[in-house]
């Protein structure tokens, strides 16, 4: 049966059906039925490949060896948690430890009327402190007083007018401003260049 | 006791509403004034009592400070010069550095001598132009132009009418804008004015009996007022001898105090 299905296959190329392939060409030719041409059997598909079939052994250690990763690396970064990144300029060189008794400078005696003196500005500073606080407080004031009578005026005008100018700007968020500073800037000045190194740790594990 | 806040705030409200009512036309012209003011470029000056809490502090700060490096290596060559002076014998030459630490501190010295600030006196302070905004440089300038109102001129702030259609402060930018031209920037900091005033008109002038100014604060930010506008930056005190009695009082309502 078998034999036969797959001589099929080459019907095309075969005169007859059972007659191998040294009888065509011994031209041995019958009027038989046999003799037609014949259409192959349509195959619309690939014919299966076979499975290949592992070990569910293996499979089980791949799984194991691939759980065993991802635990090693969960268990590197809870070990890395705990510890912070150091902040180098919160930390006092250790150098510096063993150089104190070299650094420490001669104890300053002060007299009497210098504590006392400083004693005094203290307060003064203490006092004037609270005036300038004292005066800004009342200059707010005033000048919060003078709007609200201004908002107050225009209300009176139009309300309209009121109902925009209690808007709050939001074109002024964000909002920066350069303070002023203690010499005034030279016109057309090119600072010099400096070199830059960049020092910086890189602290990813 | 916390029902007083609102109870005024409601009167406050009731009060205004009433007031309203009673003045249906405005017989008032609706005016803004704007307030450009440079802040200082420059810190202003230490007084006498900073000078001498400064100085304090400096010297309690050097007191418990430890020696830098530079000290420790100026302190070391110290030793060394004169052990050498002395020719003693375990003074190793190599050591004994080429530069020491004197002679880049004299260096240091030498090119922060050579280095020229910029002087705070500006060439407009000396020349005592009042129209440059580089003058001043540790003072609050306010922004004064020279307006016709009416048959008189008169210097005081920017202002001009609102017109109907846009808002307060839409007005403001454009008055702006009109009178100083497209070059001066300024930040304008609040959709509210900041301050009132009220004048009347010597005579009705369409049936309005006189103008209410509300005025809008402005910070400077860059470039400079049309030329051919008479425009002036002025201190504090330039600006209570050039504005007039009342409109001074109204704008220095809210201003914020020079303290030098």
């Amino acid at each position: 049966m078998f034999n036969l299905s797959i001589i099929k296959q080459f019907s095309r190329l075969s005169v007859t059906c059972t007659a191998s392939i040294k009888q065509i060409y011994s031209r041995n030719i019958f009027t038989s039925s046999a003799l037609q041409f014949k259409i192959t059997e349509p195959l619309c598909a690939e014919p299966m490949k076979k499975k290949k079939k592992i070990d569910p052994a293996i499979i089980k250690a791949r799984e194991e060896r691939r759980r065993k990763k991802i635990e090693k690396q969960i268990r590197r970064l809870q070990k890395n948690a705990r510890q912070l990144k150091p902040i180098e300029e919160m930390e006092v060189p250790l150098h510096l430890f063993d150089e104190m008794s070299k650094r420490k400078r001669a104890p300053v005696k002060l007299s009497p009327e210098v504590v006392e003196a400083r004693a005094l500005l203290q307060k003064d500073w203490a006092k004037y402190k609270q005036q300038e606080y004292m005066s800004h407080v009342a200059q707010i004031d005033r000048i919060m007083a003078a709007q609200r009578r201004a908002l107050d005026k225009l209300y009176e005008e139009s309300e309209e007018l009121y109902d925009e100018a209690i808007m709050p700007d939001l074109s002024l968020i964000p909002y920066t401003i350069d303070g002023p500073v203690v010499t005034p800037p030279i016109k057309d000045y090119l600072s010099p260049d400096g070199e830059y190194i960049d020092v910086t740790k890189k602290w990813d594990n | 006791m916390f029902l007083k806040p609102i109870l005024l705030k409601e009167l406050r409200q009731c009060q205004r509403i009433l007031r309203r009512g009673v003045s249906t036309t405005s017989s008032w012209d609706i005016v803004t004034g704007i307030c450009v003011e440079r802040l200082p470029v420059v810190t202003p000056p230490l007084n006498e009592m900073q000078k001498k809490y400064k100085d304090m502090l400096y010297a309690i700060e050097l007191e418990n400070s430890l020696k830098s490096d530079h000290e420790i290596r100026h302190d070391y060559e110290k030793k060394q010069a004169e052990l050498l002076k002395n020719e003693s014998a375990d003074v190793d030459l190599d050591t004994v550095s080429k530069i020491t630490a004197q002679d880049f501190e004299d260096a240091a010295t030498e090119e922060l001598a050579q280095f020229k600030f910029a002087d705070i006196v500006t060439e407009a302070d000396k020349a005592g132009n009042k129209a440059s905004i580089e003058r001043c440089l540790q003072r609050h300038l306010v922004l004064v132009t020279t307006l016709k109102l009416g048959q008189d001129t008169k210097t005081i702030l920017p202002q001009g009418k609102w017109q109907e259609g846009e808002t307060l402060r839409q007005a403001a930018e454009r008055v702006l804008l009109q009178h100083c031209g497209s070059d001066l920037k300024v930040q304008f900091l609040s959709n509210a004015p900041c301050g009132f005033y009220k004048y009347k008109y010597p005579s009705e002038i369409d049936g309005k009996v006189g103008a209410k100014v509300f005025f809008y604060y402005a910070n400077y930010k860059s470039g400079n007022v049309n030329k051919n506008v008479k425009a002036n930056w002025l201190t504090r005190n330039e600006l209570t001898e050039i504005l007039p009695d009342k409109y001074k009082k109204s704008v220095g309502e809210f201003l914020i105090e020079e303290t030098y």
